[in-house]
């Protein structure tokens, strides 16, 4: 559904995206994970029509995105990173006047999706805090209900509750066959609802993986806190791979089946245990320090 | 053309214009009650002991000892030059060089609306809300002038000069215009938007201060506002439209070219 080959932007800084290629298949959640400035926004732009790459191509529905922007706008329902309204209007009338600029006529999806966001849209837009702001923005990407979306960074500014409310609405668009793009760079959104996850970094893609296959790797990390040095000693001179953290406090690597690591906990002092489940962000970080050193 | 973003331009637009259009009501409904048929020679023999360069140079060329020459001189040499001109520099800026800089163009291109049509439009608002504000001033001017002196203005030729001058208005925003959707900075875009026409009215009243510097009129659209000839020359007038006519296309054509074809970094 979603295509972009080769697609590099250089911008006069000498930033800007290098060789990106990725595809999202129809009916799949595709999470773009990256810092701040490593190109998300600028691949999204041109998935969006608004920036002349300097070499590649992007397709939405096979349609190149470039040419066809206008009409790729009826299938597209788009989240700016910016939430750079027309900020004299009310909440309201923008909402109406983005339903005017594609002509919708129906208005029920509009209303239900005030009502679960909980949003007051009676103010102006240039008083409201930017968490209110995400809201208008998300249901203005949501009223028409596309086939493809285009979300850039969706749940920044928002509180948790309405993180839960997004991400439930994020489901039930999957569940309903449509195609999502979300870029981010909180990894426990990503996930949760996607089923791939692209990492990019000063502009160029280093890794697509499969989110599932992430998930089903059976190798844990536990961050256990002891009472007794003895106790320190015994699982550091385990064969487990560990790491001290400080004196009482021990990272340890165990994978299934989990009987001898239990078996030897249970001779210790065990005063606290955590599961580091961040499968995604060790991947994460794994990418970017590598380059770092 | 969209209607739906053609209203909000009103909307986001009317507080320049009602401040615009009440300026010009100020000076419009003055200079018609200075007027004095009686003592309009009073008025020559007054400017008469002034500097020429001075009155010139505020474009009071010759005042007429009829109405029609009286405001031609009165006001469409500096007044409704100025005035609308403020207008369009910021109402050109606002129209896409604003959108771009800040971002909320993004909105307006995630509808299924072209660049061409969302250009388009606010080219049209622009050209049309000129229109609305020369044609809101010249029944001011006619329906006042009738009230107060019945059959003293000529109003077929006083309708000629409004509308030479309402193509030169439309030239100069083209330019403003053009300016805006070059610019992705608003900054920029108001720097040569405002800077030509403000560079037009100076080189216009430089020009009109002394012949030694006369040729200055050479670089100001404004020169072509020349009420003298418009006023009695109709060859001349049909010339001049044609070339503003021509002008104004080619600027509005343009701009909403180049804003269709650049990259935006919205």
């Amino acid at each position: 559904m979603i295509k972009v080959e080769n697609l590099t932007q250089v911008y006069k800084s000498g930033k800007g995206i290098f060789d990106v290629s990725f595809n999202v298949n129809e009916g799949e959640v595709f999470g773009y994970l990256g810092p701040n400035g490593a190109g998300k926004t600028t691949t999204i732009r041109n998935l969006m029509g608004f920036t002349n790459a300097s070499k590649g191509n992007a397709f939405i529905d096979s349609k190149e995105c470039r040419q066809n922007s206008a009409n790729l706008q009826n299938v597209i329902g788009y989240l700016p990173g910016e939430m750079n309204m027309l900020d004299y209007m009310t909440g309201m009338e923008f909402l109406k006047f983005m339903g005017d600029m594609r002509n919708l006529k129906d208005t029920t999806r509009r209303d239900k999706l005030i009502k679960r966001f909980d949003l007051d849209a009676s103010g102006k837009i240039k008083k409201m805090s930017k968490g209110m702001k995400q809201k208008i923005g998300i249901i203005v990407a949501f009223m028409h209900d596309p086939k493809v979306y285009i979300l850039d960074e969706p749940t920044s500014g928002l509180d948790p509750l309405m993180q839960n409310v997004f991400m439930d609405i994020i489901k039930e668009e999957k569940q309903r066959g449509k195609t999502i793009l979300m870029s981010s760079h909180i990894f426990e959104e990503v996930q949760k609802v996607c089923d791939r996850v692209g990492i990019i970094k000063d502009g160029r893609i280093v890794t697509v993986q499969d989110i599932a296959e992430l998930n089903s790797v059976n190798t844990k990390t536990f961050v256990i806190t002891l009472g007794k040095a003895k106790d320190v000693k015994t699982i550091v001179d385990s064969d487990f791979d560990t790491q001290n953290i400080d004196d009482y406090t021990v990272k340890i690597s165990a994978s299934y089946p989990f009987n001898h690591f239990y078996s030897m906990l249970s001779k210790c002092d065990v005063k606290s245990l955590d599961v580091e489940n961040v499968t995604l962000e060790n991947m994460f970080m794994k990418y970017y320090e590598s380059e770092e050193s | 053309m969209n209607k739906t973003l053609f209203k909000s331009n009103i909307k986001s637009n009317w507080g320049v214009f009602a401040f615009i259009v009440g300026m010009l009501m100020i000076y419009v409904s003055t200079s018609i009650s200075m007027f004095d048929p009686e003592s309009a020679d009073a008025m020559d023999a007054m400017f008469a002991m002034l500097p020429e360069g001075m009155i010139k140079a505020f474009g009071f060329i010759s005042l007429g000892t009829d109405l029609t020459t009286y405001l031609a001189g009165y006001l469409y040499g500096f007044i409704l030059i100025v005035f609308p001109i403020i207008y369009t520099i910021i109402v050109a800026n606002n129209l896409v060089a604003r959108h771009v800089d800040r971002g909320s163009m993004a909105y307006l291109l995630a509808t299924p609306n072209t660049r061409v049509r969302v250009g388009t439009t606010q080219a049209v608002y622009l050209v049309g809300s000129i229109a609305a504000l020369m044609i809101i001033v010249t029944s001011a001017l006619v329906g006042m002038s009738e009230a107060m002196f019945a059959g003293h203005l000529e109003i077929g030729k006083f309708l000629v000069l409004n509308l030479v001058t309402l193509l030169v208005l439309i030239t100069v925003a083209g330019i403003s215009f053009l300016a805006s959707c070059i610019f992705s900075d608003a900054k920029l875009s108001l720097a040569f938007g405002a800077g030509i026409p403000i560079a037009f009215v100076m080189f216009k009243m430089v020009a009109d201060l002394s012949e030694k510097v006369e040729f200055f009129k050479y670089f100001s659209l404004y020169t072509l506002l020349d009420t003298d000839k418009i006023l009695n020359d109709s060859s001349y007038v049909l010339t001049i439209s044609l070339i503003l006519v021509v002008a104004s296309v080619v600027l509005y054509s343009l701009g909403v070219s180049i804003f269709n074809k650049k990259s935006l970094a919205i």
